[in-house]
C-alpha cells in the first residue's frame, strides 16, 4: 500500500524514505492509548512510563474503544499512520481492573501481546529524590531464573527491553548513565519450580481457556526505577549506589498472545554481517583468518603431514632401486637361489 | 618491606566493586542489560521488599558497570565513549529486513561489462566566464550552444534553419529519452518486487491484444464488411493455407504414409473404448452397489454395520 503511494512533494518523500525498513533500526516509537475507561491508576502509570520513554513516545489521550485481544485492526492502522511499533493500551474493567496491554508490532501487524494488571503503583513524585535526565538511556536489570526459562517471563523481559532499551548502539558516554530500570519477580512458587511450566504447551490463543488458572500462580513482577551514583572506589571501576527514583510498579501477568512462529522467524532475521566486521571478529568468522596485534590480517594454510620416506635426495647410482636386491644378497644367505633368479630376471628385462 | 598491608588495602577496595553470586550474572553490554539468574531469596524478600529489590538491583548494576567501564574507550568531541559490543539478546525487528534495490538496466549492463561508476562533478570550469558553472540546470553548461550569439551554420542549410532550435530540440529529446528509461526501470523494479504473478512478456501480450482486436472486428452483424475503417487500420489477415512441398525425401513420405495406415488399423477412440480396457468399470459397480447413492453413502453404511457388530 505505502509503496504504491507516490509522494507529492519533497517533504513527504523524505518522510516516507525515513519510514522504509532499515538494516539498523531506529528505537521503537511507543503509543500510549487510553481505552474506554482507564482509571486513575493506569492513567498515572502510563504517564510516568511515557516520561521514561520520551522522546519516542506518543500519547493518545482521548478514549478509544479498542480491545487488542479481540480486534487489533485499529492498532494496525495507528501503527501505519504514526510509524509506531509498540502500543501500551490502558483499560480498566470490572473483570480486569487496572489492565495494561503491551502490543508489539512487526511490519505494521501485531506480533505479540501481553496484558498485565497494575496491583501497586507509587508515583515518581512520591520520591523526593533527583530524577534522571529525559532522553538518557537507562540500564536494565532483570532478576529471576524465570526470565531464562518461563516463556511468559521471557516475553515480559523482551517487551520491557524493547520498550526502554531496544536500540542497537555502538558506543555510549559512560557519564550519561543515570538511571536503572530493575525488574524483579517475586519468589518462584513451588509448583512452578518443581515441574516445567504448562504454559509452554498453550501456544498462540489470544485468551487460552486455562490461562486464567495458570496465570494466577505466576509470580508478581516488580518494576523499579533507581538513579545511579558512581562513587570512587580507588580502582578503575567505581562503586555503585542506588537511590529510588520512581515510578515503582507491581504487575500481575494476565492474558497473552504469542507470536506466530513463522512471523517471529521473519522478525528475528539478522542482516548479513559485513566483511570488515567479520575480520574484526564479529559473527561467524573464517577459521583460518586472524588479525594480529599490529592489525594485520594473517592467514593460516593447511599443510598435510609430510612423508619423509618419499623425499627425493641426491640421485646416486648406488641408491637405485635395482641395486637394492644385490645388497640383500650379501646378507640374505638362506634364499640365495630365489634372490639370484629375481636379480637375473630384472637385469634381463632391463637389457631388453 | 611488608606489602601485606598494601595487599589487604587493595583487596578491600576490590571487595567494594566485586559482586559474588552463586550463579554468575549474565551481562548483555550491547543492550546495557544484566540478568540475574539466581532464584529470589524468599526470606529477605518477605522481610523487607523494597530493601531486597534495591540490593539485588545494586549487585546487578555493579556487575554491569564493571563490564561497561572495562570496555575499550574512544575519545570524541562530547567526551570519552565506551565502545559497546553487539547485543547478544535477540529482539524482534519492527520492520522486515530491507530488500536489495533492483539494478537499473544500465547498472546491470555495467555490472556485466565490469564498468565501474565514475562520479561526475556537478560543476565545470567555464573558460570564457572564468568561473565554475553548473553542468545542467539554470544557466547550465549544456545550454551553451543555445544561447551563444553567433553559431556557424552549414552552407547547404535551409533559409529558416535555426541552429539554436536544433540544439534545443536535441537536448529536449535526450531528456525525454532519459525520463522514459527511468520510468521503465521503475516499472521493472515494481514487477520484480511485487509478489503477484509477473506480467506476461511483451510479445505474448501483443499477440493476445491482436487476437482480441481481430475477434471484435469480425463480430459485427456484417462480420466487419460495412464497418467504418479507422485511420491506419490494417486489413485483417486470415489464416493462410499451407501445403507440404510436393517433393520430399522417400523416408519422410514413408513415415507419413505409415502414420495414416496405423491410424486406419486402430479402433475408433471413444470414451467407452478407453474404459473397456479395464475388466471392471468401477464407477458403474459403485453406482450399482450403493443403489445410485454414491461411494460416500456406501462407506457410511459399511461403517455403521461394523459398529453394530461390535456392540453386540
Amino acid at each position: 500500500m505505502s509503496k504504491a503511494r507516490k509522494p507529492k512533494n519533497a517533504r513527504s518523500k523524505r518522510v516516507l524514505l525515513a519510514r522504509e525498513p532499515k538494516e539498523v533500526e531506529d528505537p521503537r516509537t511507543a503509543i500510549f492509548v487510553r481505552g474506554t475507561h482507564t482509571g486513575e491508576t493506569v492513567a498515572a502509570v502510563m504517564k510516568e512510563l511515557m516520561a521514561l520513554k520520551r522522546p519516542h513516545a506518543v500519547s493518545f489521550s482521548k478514549k478509544n474503544a479498542v480491545r487488542p485481544f479481540e480486534d487489533a485492526s485499529s492498532l494496525e492502522f495507528w501503527a501505519n499512520k504514526n510509524d509506531a511499533s509498540l502500543f501500551i493500551v490502558g483499560q480498566s474493567t470490572k473483570k480486569r481492573p487496572n489492565g495494561m496491554t503491551f502490543v508489539r508490532m512487526f511490519d505494521n501487524r501485531v506480533l505479540d501481546m501481553l496484558e498485565v494488571g497494575v496491583e501497586n503503583f507509587v508515583s515518581m513524585n512520591a520520591f523526593k529524590t533527583p530524577k534522571s535526565t529525559p532522553g538518557h538511556k537507562p540500564l536494565m536489570h532483570f532478576a529471576s531464573e524465570l526470565f531464562d526459562t518461563h516463556p511468559r517471563f521471557q516475553q515480559v523481559k523482551s517487551l520491557l527491553l524493547d520498550l526502554f532499551n531496544g536500540e542497537v548502539i555502538d558506543a555510549i558516554h559512560l557519564a550519561g548513565l543515570e538511571h536503572v530500570i530493575s525488574v524483579t519477580l517475586s519468589p518462584t512458587p513451588a509448583s512452578m519450580s518443581a515441574t516445567t511450566p504448562q504454559a509452554t504447551a498453550t501456544l498462540g490463543g489470544p485468551a487460552a481457556p486455562d490461562a486464567a488458572s495458570s496465570d494466577a500462580a505466576l509470580p508478581m513482577v516488580h518494576v523499579r526505577a533507581y538513579t545511579i551514583r558512581l562513587l570512587s572506589s580507588g580502582t578503575r571501576i567505581p562503586r555503585v549506589e542506588l537511590a529510588p527514583m520512581g515510578p515503582s510498579l507491581d504487575l500481575r501477568v494476565r492474558r497473552h498472545a504469542d507470536a506466530d512462529a513463522e512471523v517471529l522467524k521473519q522478525a528475528l532475521r539478522r542482516p548479513k554481517v559485513k566483511k570488515q566486521d567479520i575480520e574484526s571478529g564479529l559473527g561467524k568468522r573464517k577459521k583460518n583468518l586472524e588479525v594480529d596485534d599490529m592489525g594485520d590480517l594473517r592467514g593460516r594454510i593447511h599443510v598435510a603431514k609430510q612423508d619423509l620416506g618419499k623425499l627425493q635426495t641426491r640421485k646416486m647410482k648406488g641408491l637405485k632401486p635395482g641395486r637394492d636386491v644385490d645388497a640383500m644378497d650379501v646378507d640374505g644367505t638362506d634364499h640365495e637361489g630365489e634372490g639370484d633368479e629375481d636379480a637375473g630376471d630384472r637385469r634381463k628385462r632391463r637389457r631388453t | 618491606m611488608d606489602v601485606s598491608e598494601i595487599l589487604a588495602e587493595h583487596a578491600a577496595k576490590q571487595q567494594a566493586v566485586v559482586v559474588e553470586k552463586e550463579i554468575p550474572l549474565e551481562v548483555d553490554a550491547g543492550f546495557l542489560t544484566v540478568t540475574d539468574p539466581n532464584p529470589i531469596d524468599e526470606e529477605s524478600y518477605k522481610a523487607d521488599l523494597e530493601d531486597y529489590l534495591m540490593s539485588t538491583a545494586r549487585d546487578g548494576v555493579q556487575t554491569l558497570i564493571a563490564t561497561l567501564f572495562s570496555l575499550p574507550i574512544t575519545s570524541s568531541q562530547d567526551g570519552p565513549l565506551a565502545q559497546l559490543p553487539p547485543p547478544t539478546t535477540q529482539l524482534p525487528r519492527a520492520k522486515p529486513l530491507p530488500k536489495p534495490k533492483p539494478l537499473t538496466k544500465w547498472e546491470q549492463f555495467a555490472k556485466a561489462k565490469g564498468i565501474s561508476h565514475r562520479k561526475k562533478e556537478k560543476k565545470t570550469w567555464d573558460e570564457e566566464k572564468q568561473e565554475w558553472v553548473d553542468r545542467w540546470g539554470w544557466k547550465g553548461a549544456n545550454k551553451k550552444e543555445e544561447v551563444q550569439w553567433l553559431t556557424p551554420i552549414p552552407a547547404n542549410a535551409d533559409v529558416d534553419f535555426d541552429p539554436a532550435k536544433k540544439v534545443r530540440d536535441e537536448r529536449k529529446a535526450r531528456v525525454e529519452k532519459n525520463q522514459k528509461q527511468q520510468e521503465k526501470n521503475v516499472a521493472r523494479a515494481q514487477q520484480s518486487g511485487s509478489t503477484s504473478a509477473p506480467a506476461p512478456p511483451t510479445a505474448q501480450r501483443k499477440r493476445e491484444i491482436d487476437r482480441t482486436v481481430a475477434t471484435t472486428r469480425m463480430s459485427t452483424a456484417s462480420m466487419g464488411r460495412f464497418d467504418r475503417k479507422l485511420d491506419g487500420e490494417k486489413k485483417l489477415k486470415g489464416i493462410k493455407r499451407k501445403f507440404d512441398p510436393t517433393e520430399v525425401s522417400s523416408q519422410a513420405e514413408q513415415s507419413q504414409n505409415m502414420a495414416i495406415l496405423s491410424k486406419l488399423g486402430r479402433e475408433p477412440e471413444t470414451k467407452k473404448s478407453r474404459t473397456s480396457s479395464e475388466v471392471l468399470n468401477v464407477r458403474k459397480a459403485v453406482r450399482f452397489a450403493s443403489k445410485g447413492k454414491g461411494s460416500a453413502a456406501l462407506a457410511r453404511d459399511a461403517n455403521s454395520k461394523k459398529g453394530k457388530k461390535v456392540k453386540r
